[in-house]
């Protein structure tokens, strides 16, 4: 507004009070009282062109306002006057919100008033929702958890060399006492014990550590106390250990007494002190610890490997050499981990030229340092790949289930259409219509989702029922429905509501006026727009149940594969049990007398035909290695000792060693090709003896016959064992693993400590557990016997992991099969009944009922047809990065790919067919009525 | 709602008129004033004054109330002139819904009149 001019200055005056019960806006008003300011000036300056004086001419101007109320009472009445300043300054959104709550009660109302639709939408939903809520929840037990520890940030595993190395206790002293970077470090060892709580012995998994362990870690017991430093001082004389919280829970029924209470572990008195917090179990993610017990325990807890007896005792505190120990450390605030790193190096480096023989030119190893956060990365490596595939698989069927809901919505929203014109032509924007409709979807989806995490629910606590045999899966985990999975859920509901619902508000919001008022229907002429969209999510939805189909086939096949190995052994007919006698400390007097004791119990048994020892279990993952030296060849490759390794192939200098009793052979059904068995010649004080299988006979003999020649596992310098026999090959290891090299030794001359009983019966192998269980138990009541199992069930275990994965991939490819069926049936469904009148005309003009039947099939199946060449695309993709969980079938394997599509069609033809009856069945008279 | 103007009447008897007769007749005033050319709002009362030969004046109260009440309507469009020299103003001119409205009206202010002549006029059919 210009400068006012002198006299305007007084009009102002005047005006403003006039004006101000109309509380227009600032700029409003300044505009009135400028245009009605330059009125009285008008008028003014007329009057004293006039003649009037000054206060003449002000006086009259004035008598125009003489009803002070006139102005605003004449102007109450316009809009402008009527839109309160604040509501037209106020940010849109304060609209948007009250828009919204009026959009959820009519998307309600809507809802309800269609119940079919509402409730098979919910429960489509809820499938794919549900589904993807049990693999989050997978997710979230496993890759988002953490260790319960105070300020993990500054909490790291150390290890020797690589990671996953390990330290002698030495060692690690040495590591505790030079890192001044850090706080403190402890250590841990894991154990298996034999815990007697008073009825029967059972192994428990746990850790031996040292006494700042849960200090350092900040852990505070649930029930009494947890170890400390004063549990650490003198070999032997801290008999006291503390259970875990599930441990508690389950073993002793969370009693209050169980403080103080007195066990037996490993055969010797222990009280139990404390009970760690719930939701900690152990140093390491996915370790199931139950048991804690003190470092200074170490010679009744944490005996040496198999290969030491009760006599050769080395103390494992003062062995600089046996590595056992990991270390955990928290680096001090101000200490920079790669200052701390050097430190450690340079405390192992002193350590190895001081008290190890370090071979010329070797130099000593160096240290890792990991945040306990990233904990285990193989294991993590292995739950994403599963993790990803399953959640692809599921993410596959969430998708589908989005399209066979966007395209209900499609077809609702062509009945909708006169609702919705009607609201545009009175003014309604189309920005609002969309906002209304995408929440009708949101709100859908949100039930959907409320459904599917109940859904998720009972699969999670099926899960927990029918929990996967000891070994089925390589690590513990507990699922659960936390804070976490529910946002998880309630984040992708809203999303899954926008993804189906957008598409269709879109299009729903742009209907073609006229004729949407006029509420005409669909005719001969609709074609494209809403229909192609349709087809187009059949198709994709085609596609990708293909995709899914066809994983689960490759699984089935694999499975089946796996079912079908020749194992080499007689499973259907042999028992098998742990006999941990290493826990025991038995003498070698005392082991061999036990073993001995208990072949011959189990042979008088009533249905058993012969009974014998092993020291590697079969199926068991891992082997002990031994470096393999052929007497008369060079070689430059020195003694290589290692157990509890993963099997080894390829290596020509090394070799998987197993120590096995009488009747081995005999008892297992592996047949000898060459040579004889082990016999009751080949005792301790007679030339060692060994027997190859066939794979390592044609790797170190090729050509001529092992027999008679010497080979050395004990380094070049010997003992050589003269080769007595070859066996046929059996699997090792793993039931995919082939070619594995193996070499036998009679344990008459290589005492062990801890072997697998092994029982092969002429009756039902399922009917020798108790006995077997009887005779060991009176045989040694100390010894836990935790797992006797038929081979067969062993086998089970070892194929659980592929036979769950099938059975998932089974369920979600039936699953998107039945959406996709379900979505074709919709949209030809929707296509017959918009295209009746055209149907009608076609038969009146005596079009053949076969030929229009025919008609729709085509229509229907060209659009399966379509989808199918998408899906077998993208499956021979897809397929290639399965490589890695199939055995014995090939990523493109044929029979898979032709079943799935021929199932899938099949399966397409139905549901064509049905709406295909239903247009042949259309009386022409009724169709042309029908406008 | 519209509003009530009030006319200040000089010479005629200010009861021989309702207020819808006032009400209707305001608009169609206003309206026929601008028909040719845009015109402010001081502008328009002096014409008024003058045409009506002072029988009809529009106070300021209820002459801009109305114009903006035309100007909401879409009947009138109001725009600030600012020429060299002068202050702006602001000029209201006919919009071509105004020239529908104007000429309806017209039509049926003639009607009426003719029709009141023939009921109160000398001559009876």
């Amino acid at each position: 507004m210009p400068d006012p001019s002198p006299s305007s200055r007084s009009w102002i005056d005047q005006l403003r009070p006039r004006l101000a019960a109309l509380r227009l806006s600032p700029a409003r008003e300044a505009e009135i009282i400028e245009e009605l300011s330059q009125h009285l000036d008008d008028r003014y300056e007329e009057l004293r062109a006039a003649g009037s004086d000054d206060a003449e001419a002000r006086r009259i101007a004035l008598e125009e306002l003489d009803d002070h109320d006139a102005l605003a009472r004449h102007m109450r009445a316009l809009r402008q006057a009527h839109v309160p300043p604040s509501a037209v300054e106020a940010p849109p959104r304060l609209g948007g919100l009250r828009d919204v709550g009026h959009d959820l009660r009519y998307a309600a109302r809507m809802l309800r008033k269609q119940p079919g639709f509402t409730l098979a939408a919910v429960l489509t939903l809820a499938l794919g929702i549900g589904a993807n809520t049990a693999v989050f929840s997978l997710v979230n037990a496993t890759l988002l958890q953490r260790l319960p520890v105070a300020d993990r940030a500054h909490l790291f595993y150390i290890y020797r060399g690589n990671v996953g190395g390990v330290f002698s206790y030495p060692q690690f002293e040495t590591v505790r006492d030079y890192g001044r970077s850090f706080d403190g470090v402890a250590g841990w060892g894991g154990i298996t014990a034999s815990l007697n709580a008073g009825d029967s012995a059972e192994l428990v998994s746990g850790v031996i550590v040292t006494g700042n362990f849960f200090d350092l870690l900040g852990i505070r017991p649930a029930r009494g106390r947890l170890l400390s430093t004063s549990d650490d001082v003198t070999p032997g004389a801290h008999p006291v250990a503390v259970i875990s919280y599930d441990f508690w829970q389950t073993r002793f029924a969370g009693r209050s007494d169980v403080i103080g209470r007195d066990i037996r572990l490993n055969g010797h008195a222990f009280t139990i002190v404390g009970v760690a917090p719930a939701g900690f179990s152990g140093p390491q993610l996915g370790g199931a610890r139950h048991l804690y017990v003190p470092m200074m325990m170490q010679a009744i807890m944490r005996p040496p490997r198999a290969g030491y007896s009760g006599e050769q005792n080395p103390d494992l505190l003062k062995n600089p050499t046996n590595s056992w120990i990991f270390a955990v450390g928290r680096l001090k605030t101000d200490a920079r981990l790669a200052e701390a790193r050097a430190e450690l190096d340079a405390a192992i480096a002193e350590f190895f030229r001081t008290r190890m023989k370090l071979p010329p030119g070797a130099s000593p190893p160096r240290t890792s340092m990991v945040p306990v956060d990233e904990g285990n990365a193989g294991q993590r490596q292995q739950i994403r790949s599963v993790a990803l595939l399953l959640g692809g698989v599921v993410g596959a069927v969430l998708l589908i289930a989005c399209a066979n809901i966007a395209n209900l919505l499609l077809s609702k929203a062509a009945a909708r259409q006169r609702e919705l014109a009607v609201r545009l032509a009175l003014g309604a924007s189309r920005g609002r219509l969309v906002q209304q409709l995408l929440t009708e979807s949101v709100l859908l989806s949100v039930i959907g989702g409320a459904a599917g995490v109940a859904l998720a629910w009972a699969l999670v606590e099926g899960f927990r029922a029918a929990p996967p045999p000891a070994g089925g899966l390589p690590i513990a985990f507990d699922l659960s429905i936390d804070p976490r999975v529910l946002f998880f859920a309630l984040l992708l509901s809203c999303m899954t509501g926008i993804v189906f619902g957008v598409v269709p508000a879109l299009n729903a919001s742009r209907p073609v006026l006229v004729p949407a008022l006029k509420g005409a229907s669909g005719s001969v002429a609709e074609r494209g727009g809403r229909l192609d969209l349709k087809k187009m999510l059949v198709v994709a939805e085609v596609a990708l149940s293909l995709l899914l189909l066809t994983a689960a086939g490759l699984f089935v096949r694999s499975l089946q594969s796996t079912r079908a190995i020749d194992t080499g052994v007689d499973v259907e007919r042999l028992v098998s049990l742990p006999l941990n006698i290493n826990l025991l400390r038995y003498t070698r007097v005392q082991g061999r007398e036990f073993y001995r004791q208990i072949v011959e119990r189990a042979e008088r048994l009533p249905g058993v035909e012969s009974a014998t020892v092993s020291r590697i279990a079969m199926l068991a993952g891992t082997t002990r290695i031994l470096s393999v030296h052929v007497e008369g060849r060079a070689a430059s490759h020195d003694q290589v000792y290692s157990e509890n390794s993963p099997v080894v192939i390829g290596d020509p200098t090394l070799i998987n060693a197993n120590v096995v009793g009488p009747r081995f052979f005999k008892t297992m059904g592996i047949p000898l090709l060459s040579g004889r068995d082990f016999d009751e010649t080949d005792t301790e004080d007679r030339p060692p003896v060994i027997i190859l299988n066939a794979t390592a006979a044609a790797i170190h003999f090729a050509g001529s016959t092992p027999i008679g020649s010497r080979i050395s596992v004990g380094g070049p310098q010997g003992p050589w064992r003269e080769i007595v026999g070859v066996v046929r090959d059996s699997k090792y290891g793993s039931l995919t693993q082939d070619g594995v090299p193996v070499v036998y030794m009679p344990l008459a001359q290589n005492h062990e400590t801890g072997m697998t009983l092994y029982v092969r019966a002429s009756v039902a192998p399922a009917s020798l557990v108790s006995p077997l269980r009887r005779e060991i138990q009176e045989l040694e009541p100390n010894l836990p016997v935790p797992a006797i199992m038929p081979m067969t069930q062993t086998m089970g275990t070892s194929l659980y992991a592929a036979r769950m994965g099938a059975w998932l991939l089974g369920t979600f490819g039936g699953l998107a099969l039945l959406l996709a069926v379900v979505g074709i049936y919709g949209v030809l469904s929707f296509s017959i009944s918009r295209r009746t009148r055209e149907m009608g005309i076609r038969l009146a003009l005596g079009a053949d009922r076969h030929h229009v039947f025919l008609l729709v099939i085509r229509d229907g199946m060209l659009l399966v047809m379509l989808g199918v060449l998408i899906g077998l695309g993208t499956g021979l993709a897809a397929a290639r990065s399965l490589g890695a969980f199939l055995y014995g079938v090939s990523t493109t394997d044929v029979p898979t790919f032709v079943g799935t599509v021929a199932l899938l069609c099949a399966a397409a033809l139905v549901a064509c067919a049905i709406p295909a009856r239903r247009a042949i069945g259309v009386s022409p008279v009724t169709a042309l009525r029908q406008e | 709602m519209l509003a009530i103007t009030y006319v200040a009447m000089t010479a005629i008897d200010r009861r021989m008129l309702d207020r819808e007769l006032k009400k209707g007749s305001a608009e169609l005033i206003i309206l026929s004033i601008v028909e040719h050319r845009a015109r402010h709002g001081y502008e328009i009362s002096r014409l008024i004054e003058s045409r009506s030969a002072g029988q009809l004046k529009f106070h300021i109260a209820s002459l801009y109330p109305l114009l903006y009440r035309l100007e909401e309507r879409g009947w009138l469009q109001g725009r600030w002139v600012e020429k060299p020299g002068q202050r702006r103003r602001r000029f209201y001119r006919l919009t071509a819904e105004g020239r529908r409205v104007l000429a309806s009206q017209r039509h049926t202010w003639k009607a009426f009149v003719t029709a009141m002549r023939l009921i109160t006029g000398v001559d009876h059919a």
